[in-house]
Parts: C-alpha cells; structure tokens; sequence
C-alpha cells in the first residue's frame, strides 16, 4: 500500500510540475470545446432547430394565396418574408444574394384557375345528357403556376421539404375549393343547401415522441455532442503525458532502480495508473462543468445531462481506465519520447475522428458508422449520448462499458507482457 | 556455499537475442561479506551485465547466482530486499527535489516515515547537499546528482551495495567524497560489488578484483597480489592494459 501511494503521490507532483503537461491535459480540450461547439452551433442549428428562411411573393389574394401562406407560417421550419411589391427580377436577385435560401412566387388568380381545374374535372364526371354546369373557359386559364426559386447550395432534403408543404397547403386548399363547388352543384341541382365546411386540417394527428425511456425530450445539438465528445478526447489525450512519463523513467534508469527494489511492477504501475485516473476523472468532472455552466455564458444551451448518475460515473469510470490503460500500452511499447508522442496523438485523433468526435456518427456514411464500432472513443460517445439524451440506464450502458473494460485489459496485459519480453 | 560468502556465481552465462557471442560466458565469482569487490573491464567486457543479473534486472541465459544463500531465480524478493544499487545513469526524478526523490526510494523499500525523515537529512547533510535538499534534481551539478544517486542506493541501508561506475564523469571533490564514504561504509560491514574505469581508484578502493573480458574472468585476487605476479606492472592500470590490450573498444 505504500508503494502504492509513494508512486501515486510522486506522479502526482511530477504532473503538478508539467505546466506544458497540464495545459495539454486541460486548456487544450477546454479550448477545443468552446470553439467546436461554437463553431458547429449553426450547423447542428441547421440540421435540427433553425428556420429556413423563405421570401414569398403572393399575387393571388384569394383562398389559394392566402391559405398557402398562413400555412407556411404556422410550420416552425420556415421563416416566411412576404414581400408582394418588388419586381420578379428584385425578387431573384435576394435569393442570389443568399438572404433567403428559398423564394416562392404564387400567382396572380391562382385561385381562379384551381377552381376551373376542378370544375372541369367535376363535369367530366357527369353524363353528357346533364349538359354543361360550369362556364367554359380558355385554356391558357388552366395552368396555375407556383414559381420555386432555390439557392444553389440548398440541400435536397429542403428542397423536399419546402416542395412537401407547398403540397401539403395546395391540396388542403384543392380539397376546401372542391367542397364548395360540390356544395354550389347540390344547391343549384337538388336545392340542397349544404353547411359550411368543416375542419380540413389534420384529419390525421401524428403524434410525435422521442425515443427516450425516461420521457427526457432532450434534442440533439451542438453542446450535447460537443462536450461529452470532447470531454472522451481529452480523458485519452492522458496518453501523451502518461507514456512519455513511462518512457522517461525507463531511459533514465528510474524503472531499472525500481525493479531492484524487492515488490511488484505492477503496484508502481497501478500507482502510476491511479494519478492519471483521477486526472482524467478531474477532466471530465470539468467538461461537463462547462458544459452545464460555461457554455450558456456565449450564448450556447446549457448541458442537459440527465438524471442517470450511477450510469454517468461508471462510464466515466470506464472511459479513464480505458485511456490510462493505452497510455501504459503505448508508452510500453514505444522506444522514445518522440515515438510516443507521435504514435499517442496521431492514434487518438484517428480513433476520435473514427470515434465520432470531430464528426458526429449519424452524419458518417454506412461505412463509416461500422468503421466506427472499433473505436474506444465511439463506445463512451455512445454510451455518454445514451445517458444525456436517451436516460439509459445501466443495463443500456453495460455492453459499452465492458467494452472500454475489455480494451483497457487488452493494453494493460500487452504492457505486462511487452515489459516482461524486453527484460531478457 | 563458501565460508562466508554472500554472492556466488556459478558457470554465468548471457547471450542477449540476436548475438552470436556471449556478453557473460562461464563467469565464476565468489565474493565475500564484507569485501569492496571490484569487477573491471573495458567497455563491452560485460560488467555492466553482471551486474544487471545480480540485481535481477536480467535474467541469466544460463548458470546460477546466489545471494546470501538464496537463488536469485527462485527468491528474487528475498534477495532484492537485502541490496542496494547505485546504478551508471542518474536514476532520479528530474523534477522531484532531492528529499521528494530520497523520501519515495525509501517508502518503495518499505521504510518508515520516522526512520527516513532522520535518515535523509544526516546523508545530505553528510554528502554536502543539505541547503539543496528542497531544490528540483534537473538543477544539479553533475557531481550533486552522482552524490544524490548514492544516497538513493545505501538510504535503505542494504547488506549488499552494487555500484556500477559511481564515479563517472564528476569533479575530483565529488569523486572524494564518494570514494570516502564507500571506503567508510564498507569498514562498518556493506559488501560493495563495484564497476569502474578508474583504475587508481579502484586500486585504492577494492579489497578484490576480478577483471574480465568478452564476458570471461581474466584475473582475479587482491590488488596488490595481482600486482605482485606481474613483474613488468607497477600498477593496475598496467595490468588492465597488459591484459586486455591496448586496442580501442567500442
């Protein structure tokens, strides 16, 4: 036990001593969450809660125009401009610009012609004998047009979604023409006087709900991906310190002294382990500080991280075993500082791009999502976005946090080994 | 075992992978308690390899080694609980002070506190490192660093002290106080297996010598008596060169 704390306490003030170090360990992920959720804000604004701005320019101040734009409106997607006294060319030169991504020009009398559409399929469906119900009209009168401009750099998924509600409003509209046309034929025809309309909207109701076990309603954004996929990098990042300690102490001779003194290797590993453990312990407590405290400070939503604590701690558990475990590996297997250095940082930051850190694994292709499954840093992620934003419990987190147990197990036994192999 | 002997090397033999020659081949030692045994050789000879084998840093290839009766390969515990090693490098912490660095050698070798705290402060004081107690290692002098790395091998107060070139590369002073202290010890009973280059001091220094080559023991005895054998050397500088020659190694 006393070896134990001897090496605890002296890698504890060998560390407090690193200034180049202790940065590294914490100003840099601080950093690298501040400005990577800053930065993706829009982005994850874009893909879940930012309104798509929309110019319209409705000439046809009847039942069409004015539904389709009242509709547009209530959908919390769209931001809509209406600017009815410009010309078309001024018109397409804001969408040009970029201020608007989307611009919709709804015709003059498209009402009109949406009526003599129906009309004229409504008296196909008659007898001949019954002669003619409506007024004839000319052709050119038939065509009613909804002119959709697009910026160029527009999704397809928002071209489908604007094309989907334009659908939407113009078949709620079609379906409130066709009623009263029917209700003016029963009423010219029987003498039928028929009520007014009644509610076309919603006849359907979708009920909307997250997948959440815990009833938590917690969206996807920009601070709940950036933070706990931050917060996994810098708990791995242990790596560069931790094995260029190791390294240091075996060039110098230090763990040569040691292993002269009667006792296991191991204790002074696992004394060596325990500092960086509570380093990396002290890492996470600290993102998520500033996730929960800092953040909203710049504007950005507050970390919700749920109500899962036991799960919370144990993964976080999990994740630092798992990253001082690789860092004992690879300062083991390394030969210089440099190496370690080299191999530690360029390793985590393809297991973090692999991981999901850099770019979230619901924006990687197939691929990559299964690429992903390899990495340490998607199986925390993983389990740190089944905390936050799923309230899993700890039956849901298990498989990841054998996972990172089983990798730590992995590097600590090649460590062992590798040690033992190169006492020959 | 021997009448009073404390380390017996019995048939030695190392071969590191991927050589083709021996770096210990058949080495036979036999040192008793209490004996300032020098083992010398140019650079390569295999001294430090000896050494490392005897710490239990290496394991032998082949052969035996006992210390105090005890199977290194079955008790290495046992025996690594009553040695002290002072090894060429600065095995120190950098940047740990030199009472941090002294105060975690003695807990790893299971001293208590009381005993240590008193222990640290009469070294320093004794190798002249007193007002540097609370200053960080990579400040050192080479010779403050050569002093400290004593103090971290004898701290624990060993039976047996392996020293492998403790002197290297320091200044006359610092080689004294050295030289001094190890001559002191050993009069109060420290066995002292000791590697160098310095052939005066070793002279000076060793009850024993044994000087081997490409692994192999060449001569063995008291300084004086190996001296004696050897009409034309008035010396062991001149012994060590008419023995190993004077081509240079490595």
């Amino acid at each position: 036990m006393n070896r134990l704390k001897a090496s605890f306490i002296k890698e504890l003030l060998i560390l407090s001593r690193d200034k180049a170090g202790l940065a590294m360990l914490f100003l840099m992920p601080i950093s690298l969450v501040l400005i990577m959720t800053l930065l993706q804000e829009s982005t994850f604004n874009k893909l879940s809660e930012k309104q798509l701005p929309v110019l319209v320019m409705n000439h046809d101040a009847d039942t069409f125009g004015i539904n389709v734009v009242k509709g547009l409106k209530t959908s919390t997607f769209f931001k809509i401009t209406e600017s009815d006294d410009i010309s078309k060319d001024e018109f397409i030169e804001k969408i040009e610009k970029g201020d608007y991504l989307i611009g919709i020009i709804i015709r003059k009398n498209s009402t009109t012609q949406i009526t003599r559409s129906i009309e004229e399929n409504i008296q196909k469906q008659f007898p001949e004998e019954v002669g003619q119900l409506f007024e004839s009209y000319h052709d050119e009168l038939k065509k009613p047009k909804v002119e959709i401009f697009f910026d160029p750099v527009l999704k397809n998924s928002y071209k489908q979604s604007i094309l989907g509600s334009l659908r939407h409003y113009s078949a709620m509209v079609e379906a409130q023409l066709m009623f009263e046309i029917y209700s003016g034929l029963f009423k010219d025809m029987l003498n039928i006087e028929l009520k007014p309309a009644g509610n076309f909207e919603n006849l359907i109701n979708f009920d909307e709900k997250y997948a959440s076990s815990g009833g938590n309603t917690i969206i996807p954004n920009s601070v709940q991906h950036n933070v706990p996929a931050w917060t996994i990098f810098a708990m791995f990042f242990i790596v560069i310190p931790l094995a260029s300690n190791i390294i240091k102490e075996r060039n110098s001779g230090v763990s040569a002294r040691i292993k002269t003194i009667p006792g296991s290797v191991i204790t002074t590993s696992l004394g060596k382990a325990s500092t960086y453990f509570v380093v990396g312990f002290i890492q996470a407590i600290l993102m998520l500080m500033i996730g929960i405290f800092i953040l909203p400070l710049f504007g950005l939503s507050a970390l919700q991280i749920g109500n899962a604590a036991i799960p919370l701690l144990m993964v976080t558990i999990a994740v630092v075993i798992a990253a001082t475990s690789y860092g004992i590996a690879i300062g083991s297997l390394s030969s210089s500082e440099q190496q370690s250095s080299i191999f530690g940082s360029i390793s985590v930051v393809i297991l973090a791009a692999l991981g999901g850190v850099w770019i979230p694994s619901f924006m990687m292709s197939d691929l990559m999502l299964n690429v992903s499954k390899i990495s340490p840093l998607s199986w925390g992620l993983n389990a740190y976005y089944d905390i936050f934003l799923r309230s899993a419990g700890i039956m849901e987190v298990l498989p990841n946090i054998l996972l990172l147990l089983a990798f730590a197990v992995i590097c600590f036994v090649v460590a062992y080994f590798y040690s033992r192999k190169i006492r020959v | 075992m021997t009448d009073n002997a404390i380390i017996e090397i019995n048939k030695l033999i190392k071969r590191y992978k991927g050589s083709d020659s021996n770096a210990v081949d058949s080495l036979n030692l036999n040192i008793q308690k209490g004996e300032f045994y020098g083992l010398l050789g140019p650079n390569g000879a295999g001294k430090t390899t000896t050494i490392s084998m005897l710490c239990g840093l290496l394991s032998p290839t082949s052969g035996q080694i006992k210390i105090s009766g005890l199977d290194i390969n079955y008790h290495s515990q046992k025996a690594k609980s009553i040695i002290g090693v002072v090894p060429q490098e600065i095995a120190l912490f950098e940047d740990l002070t030199a009472k941090e660095n002294l105060r975690f050698f003695a807990e790893m070798h299971g001293m208590k506190k009381s005993d240590f705290i008193s222990c640290i402060d009469i070294y320093l004081d004794k190798f002249s490192l007193k007002d540097k107690a609370n200053k960080r290692v990579k400040t050192f002098s080479g010779g403050m660093k050569r002093r400290l790395n004593l103090i971290a091998g004898i701290l624990h107060s060993p039976q047996i002290l392996f020293l492998d070139e403790p002197t290297v590369g320091i200044d006359v002073q610092s080689r004294n106080v050295i030289a001094e202290f190890l001559h002191e010890i050993n009069k109060n009973g420290m066995t002292i297996i000791y590697t160098s280059h310095m052939m005066e001091e070793a002279e000076k220094l060793c009850s024993h010598i044994s000087i081997i080559d490409f692994g192999k023991e060449i001569a063995n005895g008291k300084p004086a008596e190996i001296i004696q054998k050897n009409e034309n050397c008035n010396n062991l500088e001149d012994i060590f060169l008419s023995l190993t020659g004077r081509r240079v190694r490595e």
